[in-house]
C-alpha cells in the first residue's frame, strides 16, 4: 500500500514537471514569436520579414561551421535591411529521416524560405517538392538533391573529381601506380567525384589505380586507410585524393615515413594547404580545389532574389576555385588552425552573375 | 470488478506511465501545431514514424529472445535498396518488389539468427559483424542513392489514400498480428527462450530454431520498415539506415523491454517509438538551438528511463 502511494506521488509528480516543462518552453517560443511579426504573412512581391530556415545533415564539422558563419552574416545584414526577420538552423545530426521531419516542421510552420544541405541525394526529395507546392521558396546547396523542382546552388562534383585527374595524369606523363583516396562508399559526393576522375584516367592506359581506398572525410581514419594501402604499395608515383583529410592523411603519412613525396591532389583543408606550403621547397607539388562556403551566401541570395520576382536559375553551379603551387599563398593560412578551409568572400556583383539578377 | 481493474493498472504501470508521457506531448505538440489532430496530420506524422516503429519492432523481437542486433540498420537499408531498385511498375509489380525486399530481409535475420545460435557467440558481436556484411550487400545492390517507386504509391503513403492513413493502418496490423501470435506455441516459445534458455531447453523447445525464426521474424519487422521508408521518399539510399540501429533500441527500451530477454510488450516498444518521434519532432518547434535540442532529448529520454525504471521496480515489491 506504502509502497503503491509512493509510485503514485512519483508518477503526479513527473505529470506535473513534464508539464512544467512545456510551459516554460511556450515562454520561451511566444518571446521569440513576439520578436519575429508573424513574418509568414508576406505575400508581397518584395521581399520583406521572410522566414528562413536551414536544414543541415551536419552542423558540427568546421566546413558546415564556417558556413554557419557566412550564413549568418548575410541572414544579419538581410535582417537590417529588413528583409529577413527570422532565421533558425536545424541539426539532422547524421539522420536523414530526422531531416525530413525538420522539413515538414518547417512546412507546417509556414517558412517562406527553406535552405538545405541534403544528407542523401534522394530521400529528401518528396519532402522538398511538398514544400514547393506549399508555397515555400526552396533552395539547396552543398550536397544536393535530385528534385529538379528546387533550387541548387553547388558545384560539379564530377569536374571536380576531373580537375584532380587531369592534373595528377599530366604531372605522371602518364604513366605510373597511383592510389585512389575516395570518400565513403555509397554517398553520392564521392562516388560522383570518383568518376568524373575514372573517366579521366581510362585516357591514359598507363596510369594503374593500384588500390582504391574509400574513408570518412577525417583525417584518423584517412591515416589509417592510408597507411594500409600504402605498406602494400609503397612504390606508387602518385594519390589521387577527392578530400583535403584524405589528402592530408597521404601526405602526412610520407613525411613520418620519410619517403619520396609524390604528387598528391587536394583541398582546402587548411591542414593540408600547410602542410604543403612547408613542403614545397623539398619539391613537393599538388593542386586543391574547394567546395566554396559562400554556397550558403548565393542559396539565400537566390531565394531572396526569387521570392522579389527574379529569374533565377534552376541550377546554379559555383565555379570551383583553383589552387595551385603558384597562389598557395594566397590560401594557406599558418596561423589558423588545421580543421579549417580557408576560402575568401565572395563579392555580390559576382553573387548576382551567379543567380541571374 | 474493482479488484480486476486495479491489477490490470499494476502490471501495465510502466506503459499507463509511458502513456502519460506521450499524453503530455501531444499536448505541448497540439499547442505548436493546432492541426494536430486533422486527418493530414495524423497522416504525415505516422508516415514518418512508421519507419521507427517497425524498426523497433524487429528489435523487441530479437531481445525478447534475449538478444539485440545492431545490424538491424543496414538490414532496413539492404530491403529498401532491393524493393526501390527492383523498378516496379503497378499494383503486380510493387507486390513482387515487397516479396523480394521482404524475402531478402527475413533471409538476412535468419542468416544472424544462425549465427547466434549456432556460433554460441554473443548477439552483439555476431550483429556488429552482420551489420558490415549487409553495409556492404547493400552497396553492391545500390552503390548509390537511386531506386524508383511508383510516384502514385508515394503519394498515397504520405498524403493518404482516400483519406486513409495507410501508415497508421499498417502500425494497426503489425499489431493485431503480434497479439495473435503472443498466444501461439510459437511466440510463447520466443519468451521462454529469451526468459530462461536452459529451462526451455529443459522442458522440450528447439532453442536454437526458435532464436532463428525470431531472428528472421525481426526481419520481416525490419523489411517491412526499409519498404516503409523507401515508400516515404520515393526512393533508396544505401547508407541511411544507420541511425535506426540505436533509435530501434531506445525505443524497445522505453518502452519495457528488457535487455535480459522475455520480458516486455510489443505495445510497448509502439509507445515508446511514438514517444521518440513526437519528442524531436516537438523540439522542433520550439526554437531551442540545435544543440540544445540534442541535449534536451538526452535528458528527457534518460528521466523517462529512469522513472520507469523506478515504477515498475516498486511495483515488482
Amino acid at each position: 500500500m506504502n509502497a503503491r502511494s509512493v509510485r503514485g506521488a512519483v508518477a503526479v509528480a513527473a505529470t506535473l514537471c513534464a508539464l512544467a516543462g512545456v510551459a516554460a518552453c511556450n515562454v520561451q517560443s511566444d518571446s521569440d514569436t513576439a520578436a519575429d511579426p508573424s513574418g509568414s504573412a508576406s505575400s508581397a512581391p518584395q521581399a520583406k520579414d521572410l522566414k528562413v530556415g536551414w536544414s543541415t545533415i551536419y552542423l558540427t564539422p568546421s566546413w558546415m561551421q564556417q558556413t554557419l558563419k557566412m550564413l549568418q552574416a548575410d541572414v544579419d545584414k538581410l535582417k537590417s535591411s529588413g528583409k529577413v526577420s527570422a532565421f533558425e538552423t536545424f541539426n539532422a545530426n547524421g539522420d536523414t529521416s530526422q531531416q525530413i521531419a525538420q522539413i515538414r516542421a518547417m512546412i507546417q510552420q509556414k517558412y517562406d524560405v527553406i535552405l538545405v544541405d541534403a544528407g542523401s541525394s534522394t530521400a529528401l526529395n518528396p519532402a522538398l517538392e511538398q514544400a514547393v507546392a506549399a508555397g515555400i521558396t526552396v533552395v539547396a546547396f552543398d550536397s544536393l538533391p535530385t528534385s529538379t523542382k528546387v533550387i541548387r546552388v553547388g558545384t560539379d562534383q564530377k569536374a571536380w573529381g576531373a580537375m584532380m585527374a587531369t592534373w595528377l595524369a599530366k604531372k605522371l606523363d602518364g604513366k605510373g601506380s597511383v592510389i585512389a583516396m575516395n570518400g565513403p562508399a555509397g554517398v553520392a559526393v564521392s562516388e560522383d567525384r570518383w568518376s568524373g576522375a575514372e573517366a579521366v584516367f581510362k585516357k591514359y592506359p598507363d596510369i594503374k589505380i593500384v588500390s582504391n581506398v574509400h574513408s570518412e572525410y577525417n583525417l584518423a581514419p584517412a591515416a589509417q586507410a592510408f597507411a594500409s594501402a600504402y605498406s602494400a604499395h609503397s612504390d606508387i608515383d602518385g594519390v589521387f585524393s577527392q578530400g583535403g583529410a584524405l589528402s592530408a592523411a597521404a601526405l602526412q603519412t610520407l613525411v613520418k615515413q620519410d619517403k619520396k613525396l609524390v604528387p598528391i591532389t587536394g583541398e582546402n583543408y587548411n591542414g593540408f594547404l600547410k602542410l604543403w606550403q612547408t613542403k614545397q621547397k623539398e619539391g613537393f607539388s599538388s593542386i586543391a580545389t574547394a567546395q566554396p562556403n559562400y554556397l550558403s551566401v548565393i542559396a539565400l541570395e537566390a531565394a531572396i532574389a526569387k521570392r522579389e520576382g527574379a529569374s533565377v536559375p534552376q541550377d546554379i553551379t559555383v565555379p570551383l576555385p583553383e589552387i595551385t603551387d603558384d597562389n598557395l599563398a594566397q590560401y594557406a593560412k599558418p596561423d589558423q588552425p588545421d580543421d579549417s578551409y580557408p576560402i575568401g568572400d565572395i563579392s555580390q556583383s559576382e553573387i548576382d552573375k551567379l543567380i541571374g539578377k | 470488478m474493482r479488484e480486476r481493474a486495479l491489477a490490470a493498472a499494476r502490471g501495465n504501470t510502466d506503459l499507463l506511465a509511458l502513456a502519460v508521457l506521450l499524453l503530455v506531448l501531444l499536448i505541448a505538440y497540439q499547442h505548436y501545431d493546432s492541426s494536430l489532430l486533422t486527418p493530414a496530420s495524423i497522416t504525415i506524422l505516422s508516415a514518418q514514424f512508421l519507419p521507427l516503429i517497425l524498426a523497433a519492432a524487429g528489435q523487441t523481437t530479437v531481445m525478447l529472445t534475449g538478444g539485440i542486433d545492431l545490424s538491424l540498420g543496414a538490414v532496413l537499408a539492404l530491403a529498401m535498396a532491393v524493393f526501390a531498385t527492383y523498378d516496379a511498375q503497378g499494383a503486380g509489380g510493387v507486390i513482387t518488389a515487397a516479396v523480394l525486399a521482404l524475402l531478402v530481409a527475413v533471409g538476412a535475420g535468419a542468416v544472424n539468427g544462425t549465427l547466434v545460435a549456432y556460433a554460441g557467440l554473443p548477439p552483439i558481436v555476431v550483429t556488429l559483424a552482420a551489420s558490415f556484411l549487409w553495409g556492404g550487400v547493400t552497396l553492391v545492390v545500390l552503390p548509390q542513392p537511386g531506386g524508383t517507386v511508383p510516384g502514385g504509391l508515394v503519394d498515397a503513403y504520405n498524403n493518404g489514400w482516400n483519406g486513409v492513413a495507410l501508415p497508421a493502418v499498417a502500425v494497426a496490423v503489425v499489431l493485431v498480428g503480434w497479439k495473435l501470435l503472443r498466444t501461439t506455441r510459437h511466440g510463447l516459445a520466443l519468451y521462454a527462450v529469451g526468459g530462461n534458455e536452459h529451462g526451455a531447453y529443459a522442458s522440450g523447445l528447439h532453442t536454437r530454431g526458435v532464436k532463428i525464426s525470431g531472428y528472421a521474424l525481426a526481419g520481416v519487422f525490419t523489411g517491412l520498415a526499409g519498404i516503409g521508408l523507401a515508400v516515404q521518399t520515393g526512393s533508396a539510399d544505401p547508407t541511411i539506415g544507420a541511425p535506426y540501429t540505436l533509435n530501434s533500441i531506445a525505443a524497445a527500451v522505453l518502452g519495457g523491454i528488457s535487455f535480459f530477454g522475455g520480458v516486455g510488450r510489443m505495445r510497448g516498444t509502439v509507445l515508446g517509438a511514438l514517444v521518440i518521434g513526437l519528442l524531436t519532432n516537438l523540439l522542433l518547434f520550439t526554437g531551442i538551438s540545435p544543440f540544445y535540442q540534442l541535449v534536451a532529448q538526452g535528458v528527457i529520454l534518460v528521466v523517462a528511463l529512469a522513472l520507469k525504471t523506478y515504477l515498475t521496480r516498486e511495483a515488482a515489491v
